[in-house]
């Protein structure tokens, strides 16, 4: 019961909060134009790939991330001390549930904002060439884009954890992940970086559930990734407010690398899944071990 | 003797450097109203930590009823009632929702967590603050907030960090009385460093000074081996009548006079004259030197003096103040009053 008691508190600590409300308003609005803006432009898979990559590279990432380092940090912390495990309930009771809560709310949002979007997208009729997106690789991709989220909640958990102070976990997040973003995607390890995960999501969800011919329509193809090299560059034209670009050939070199032929559902799934696991595990631990 | 709290060589050092608790060895009866008094600094809040499982032990060990404390010791947090100095609450809650919360987390039942978190906020008079969010509350509204979830579970021990900081006077009269009810059922350990609560509440007491329990025994022991035999005369007159006072006053056999300011004469009484005796012919003395008594204080109650004594005798103990651990062992049992 301690736990759930400290869940329940911890939903509506969040839900009360402005950076979620706020968050959850603009990611909707932002998802809605990014949909308006790729009507005709996009393929369903690519267009679902564009309305993720925000959650997954930036600004999202930010605010996830930001989330996720809250717990037991500053202030908070002295309340927590003074009103919560002053009480009886250990320690990991309360890290588990607050960090379930922030999982949960994260994840909320997430799919609130997504769902009727990519339905609309999936469902309607648009000008553009029909795709083959099939139930399995949605799920799959849903699923996969859930793991990221819960990854990077967890590894805010741990820095904040390990940090204690807010301002200084996210900084130090920002400049540490970035970096190795960049890195793991020049190295095409498709597994641990989410800009590959997101060009690689218009595979996945063309994937069907049981292995046949590998036909054309399954690839990611040129044309594809044209595209969607388009729709990030006006995506990031719109979050810098100048005029978006006319779209030329030569510029989607970022998104033509991937040939995502090779790419393995649970390959990627144990790569986020064991980080999440230790991220949450050694800041539990070190936690148990603090002084409050 | 039955102790509710114990802790054996009991010492905290944060990261190597700074020394909070030193060695100190607490005993705090079961039923008592216990003292923890010390100047800012001293180790109190640090020890209370300690018994709460919120900070970890450097070296020796504490048990609450007979159960070791520690970290994940759920069970020995359900016997205190904790009251933190200041306590920093989640603003965005009400009273209820607050109290709510802590009885789940407390695991009571519903039939018994709602009936009680009314009536607490009945008796510490916030039951017409229900409908306001705590960041409101003043600090007056906040403390009788945390009183209520002190005792919300009901525990045997309540730990509370000075309990009177902050309050206006008639809040901390509404503090000391309900200390002083409580204490008929329950165990209670006020770290303060405010004399005259101590001096109200208090029938145990233990002074802290640079993390070591300096004394730890029953309030009347602490006075009793502070016990100053002087007094303190208030007196009103013409300005030559109190010099005139003083010389005569030092010619009474046993007596040691001196003026404290314009209008005061204290004596000091010789341990093996009479006390009334020699108080009754510096009154008749006072009489004759046309002075009007307007007070008579003895500094036999004078906690604040017997405290400041304390502090005094352990600096003057100097490296006396080291015990070796098999000595203490052998000489000092629990309980014992000089530590």
């Amino acid at each position: 019961m301690p736990a759930l008691a400290i869940l329940q508190y911890e939903l509506g600590s969040l839900w009360s909060s402005w950076l979620v409300r706020l968050w959850l308003i603009v990611a909707g609005l932002f998802a809605l134009l990014s949909l308006a803006a790729s009507w005709g432009q996009l393929q369903t898979a690519v267009l679902i790939g564009s309305l993720l990559f925000p959650f997954l590279v930036f600004p999202w990432f930010l605010v996830v991330i930001l989330l996720g380092i809250s717990p037991v940090t500053g202030s908070r912390l002295d309340a927590l001390a003074d009103g919560i495990l002053s009480r009886p309930i250990t320690r990991y009771e309360y890290l588990v549930a607050s960090w379930a809560a922030r999982v949960i709310t994260v994840l909320a949002v997430f799919f609130l904002v997504i769902t009727p979007c990519v339905l609309l997208g999936a469902l309607a009729k648009r000008p553009v060439a029909a795709d083959s997106v099939t139930w399995y690789g949605a799920f799959s991709a849903a699923a996969l884009v859930s793991l990221v989220l819960t990854f990077l909640v967890s590894l805010g958990f741990l820095a904040g954890t390990l940090l204690r102070r807010p301002l200084v976990a996210a900084v130090v997040l920002i400049f540490v992940w970035y970096p190795i973003n960049f890195v793991l995607h020049t190295f095409s390890l498709e597994e641990f970086s989410p800009i590959s995960l997101n060009q690689a999501l218009p595979t996945l969800l063309r994937t069907p559930w049981r292995d046949e011919p590998t036909g054309p329509d399954r690839k990611l193809s040129s044309a594809d990734a044209e595209a969607m090299a388009r729709q990030a560059a006006q995506f990031l034209s719109v979050l810098s407010g100048a005029p978006a670009q006319a779209p030329h050939r030569d510029s989607g070199d970022f998104f033509e690398r991937g040939n995502y032929e090779d790419f393995s559902f649970w390959k990627v799934f144990l790569g986020y899944s064991i980080p999440t696991l230790a991220s949450v595990a050694l800041a539990t631990w070190c936690f148990c071990r603090r002084d409050l | 003797m039955s102790w509710a709290i114990c802790t054996d060589h009991l010492t905290k050092i944060y990261g190597g450097k700074v020394i909070a608790v030193n060695d100190m060895n607490l005993q705090v009866p079961v039923g008592s109203i216990y003292g923890l008094l010390g100047p800012n600094g001293a180790g109190k809040t640090t020890t209370l930590r300690l018994l709460l499982g919120l900070q970890q032990p450097t070296a020796g060990k504490a048990e609450i009823f007979g159960q070791a404390c520690g970290v994940n010791a759920t069970a020995v947090r359900g016997l205190i009632g904790f009251l933190p100095t200041h306590p920093t609450l989640p603003g965005h809650l009400r009273p209820v929702e607050y109290l709510e919360l802590l009885g789940k987390v407390c695991r009571l039942p519903a039939q018994v967590r709602k009936p009680r978190l009314t009536s607490l906020l009945r008796a510490v008079g916030l039951l017409d603050a229900t409908d306001q969010r705590i960041e409101t509350f003043s600090t007056g509204m906040r403390t009788r907030l945390g009183i209520a979830a002190s005792l919300l579970a009901d525990p045997p021990l309540l730990l509370w960090d000075e309990p009177t900081a902050g309050l206006d006077p008639a809040a901390r009269r509404f503090t000391l009385d309900l200390i002083r009810d409580l204490g008929r059922t329950r165990t209670i350990l006020v770290a303060t460093h405010i004399l005259n609560d101590i001096d109200q509440i208090c029938d145990h007491v233990g002074v802290m000074y640079e993390g070591r329990m300096i004394f730890s025994g029953p309030m009347r022991e602490m006075k009793r081996r502070l016990l100053r035999d002087e007094f303190h005369l208030e007196v009103d007159g013409p300005a030559e009548g109190l010099p005139r006072l003083v010389e005569q006053a030092g010619r009474v056999p046993g007596v040691l006079a001196r003026a404290g300011d314009s209008h005061t004469l204290i004596v000091a009484i010789a341990a093996d004259a009479s006390r009334a005796a020699a108080l009754a012919k510096i009154l008749e003395l006072v009489d004759a030197a046309g002075l009007t008594l307007q007070a008579i204080q003895s500094a036999h109650n004078d906690t604040e003096h017997a405290y400041l004594q304390l502090l005094q005798e352990d600096q003057a103990h100097g490296f006396r103040r080291f015990e070796f651990p098999k000595r203490r062992g052998a000489d000092a049992g629990p309980g014992d009053s000089a530590v």
